[in-house]
């Protein structure tokens, strides 16, 4: 087992929930780049395109583009394939949005710079009450 | 957050449970958002429909889903002003989009209920073009991103971007968080665009929008050099800059309310970046958008966001006594209130007898699994997104490429 990190955080919506790391330090449209009944990122050239959201802390820079945002994210919710978190840098109301009414946990401004730190398939602990993510490494 | 006598009786259940609920999703909105209180709103538009057709792949479940929503909340009455956002098929258009029996249901039901809830079902991703004009100043709750950024922009009036829930909420309790462009700081320029490309047609102003769009963030961008724009051009650069990223709202000097100059435009202080739209920037929204490995056509999308009268009328003009390409589909999306009127002034019918279709309430896009391999455009939007929910090549030009396109069977640079 190896050592765990821990990063400070702020906690937009409450919760906690762990998963394995999604990672990719851009955008993602949840409408048009993001399949909402399999959770699967469709966007042809995307760093993500393929892989599923289920079960996923989604780490990325933030969140874009068009106001349907929050109902991919519960469309996707309804059929257990969302994110389980979301970790920002930037944060898109839409995305907060689709959080609260979906009971995502969702955090930004991190201490240090998550890209640096959590590659994808990591395992991420993420405590939006406590404003702290425990990153394990794989 | 602060909330009012009023507004904390709501939460605690005075108007009941749902009502409840939705004063939550706002607080809870607001507070991550940094809001400090809630605002009186009094404009929504909001989107009331079950989930669409083949693209969303709707099932039972997700229509059950959209039902846990709807169908509480027209158990109540809207406070204000509330159009709706597009839905997924006009009903004489449930048998052309093979639109499954269940959902045809329950959209029949929505539509009944939402009526007695008093939403006016507009239908529409231009909702500024059927009658939702909003004046200066004027606090909404609109969700469609390119309808908050023309809500801002053109026409002065203040909304942030909303989703189905928060504007669903926000109509029916009568608030908003007050964050984001709501706020006289936020709606400052930070972002100065100097163009100077001749725009000559609304999708020239639309490769503005999307050129702007990836490299402006959450930045509200001002442009100054344009033309006086027109009521299509601004709908082009909106829903282009909502397209490409996050923006909200923008400045375009002389023209948005905000913004009879640059300096007002840029509230006193200096632009964080200043760029130029020139030429080759022109040429470059462009080719982004036109990767294609031939030139045989199947189907031209018009009306991205929704088509006005006047777009009609010209689109009409134009294939007045002209045939259409053998097998080509040509649709034209409009709202059903522009529709009942283009028939009426027999634009629609000049358009049905060339071979095309005047398609409302929706777009092919959004409602139904075309079978496109190659698709051109007058939207920079549409065109973002059909290539990866359409998975066809899509190629962008102005309206009358895309009726040449559409006449011939073949797009060719015309320049």
């Amino acid at each position: 087992m190896s050592d765990s990190i821990v990063i400070k955080c702020r906690g937009l919506v409450k919760g906690k929930a762990e998963g394995e790391a999604l990672v990719a330090p851009t955008t993602l449209s949840f409408w048009g780049e993001v399949d909402p009944i399999s959770g699967r990122i469709i966007a042809s050239g995307h760093p993500l395109e393929g892989k599923s959201l289920r079960g996923k802390v989604l780490v990325i820079e933030s969140t874009k583009g068009s106001s349907a945002t929050p109902l991919v994210i519960g469309l996707a919710h309804a059929e257990g394939n969302a994110p389980v978190a979301l970790v920002n840098i930037n944060v898109d109301a839409l995305a907060v949005l689709g959080c609260v009414v979906n009971n995502i946990p969702m955090v930004s401004e991190l201490e240090r710079v998550p890209f640096e730190i959590i590659e994808t398939g990591d395992h991420v602990s993420v405590d939006a009450d406590n404003g702290i993510i425990t990153v394990t490494k794989k | 957050m602060e909330l009012t006598a009023e507004q904390q009786q709501i939460m605690d259940g005075a108007k009941g449970a749902f009502l409840a609920k939705c004063m939550r999703w706002l607080v809870e909105w607001g507070a991550a958002m940094g809001a400090r209180r809630l605002i009186p709103v009094t404009n929504t538009h909001a989107l009331v429909t079950v989930p669409g057709n083949l693209v969303w792949g709707a099932n039972q479940k997700t229509i059950d889903n959209a039902m846990t929503l709807l169908r509480p909340a027209c158990q109540h009455r809207v406070c204000c002003h509330s159009t709706t956002h597009i839905t997924f098929a006009h009903e004489e258009q449930y048998d052309e989009i093979e639109m499954p029996q269940e959902q045809v249901e329950a959209q029949l039901e929505v539509m009944e209920m939402a009526r007695e809830a008093g939403f006016l079902m507009t239908y529409t991703c231009a909702p500024y073009l059927v009658g939702n004009v909003p004046l200066k100043g004027e606090v909404c709750a609109w969700t469609e991103s390119s309808a908050v950024v023309y809500a801002n922009s053109i026409l002065g009036a203040r909304t942030t971007r909303h989703g189905t829930e928060s504007a669903i909420a926000a109509a029916l309790v009568g608030f908003v968080p007050e964050f984001s462009v709501l706020l006289d700081e936020n709606r400052r320029a930070t972002l100065q665009v100097d163009v100077t490309a001749q725009l000559r047609t609304p999708t020239d102003w639309g490769a503005l929008g999307y050129f702007t769009g990836k490299i402006a963030g959450l930045d509200v961008p001002v442009f100054q050099g344009t033309p006086q724009p027109s009521q299509e051009d601004a709908k082009q650069l909106c829903a282009a800059l909502a397209t490409g990223g996050g923006v909200t709202m923008c400045h375009i000097v002389s023209v948005t309310p905000e913004a009879a100059t640059l300096e007002q435009a840029l509230g006193g202080n200096p632009p964080k970046l200043k760029v130029t739209f020139g030429d080759s920037e022109l040429r470059d929204s462009y080719s982004q958008l036109r990767i294609h490995t031939g030139d045989a056509i199947d189907t031209v999308i018009l009306g991205c966001p929704h088509a006005s009268l006047n777009e009609i009328a010209e689109i009409a003009l134009y294939l007045k006594g002209k045939r259409l390409a053998d097998e080509l589909k040509l649709w034209v999306c409009t709202a059903y209130a522009t529709r009942a009127n283009a028939e009426r002034l027999g634009y629609a019918k000049m358009i049905y007898d060339a071979g095309g279709y005047l398609f409302c309430d929706t777009c092919p896009t959004n409602s139904m699994r075309l079978d496109a391999k190659r698709i051109v455009t007058a939207g920079f939007k549409q065109a973002h997104y059909a290539r990866n929910m359409i998975k066809a090549e899509v190629i962008v030009d102005a309206v009358k490429g895309c009726l040449d396109a559409a006449l011939t069977g073949r797009w060719s640079y015309v320049g």
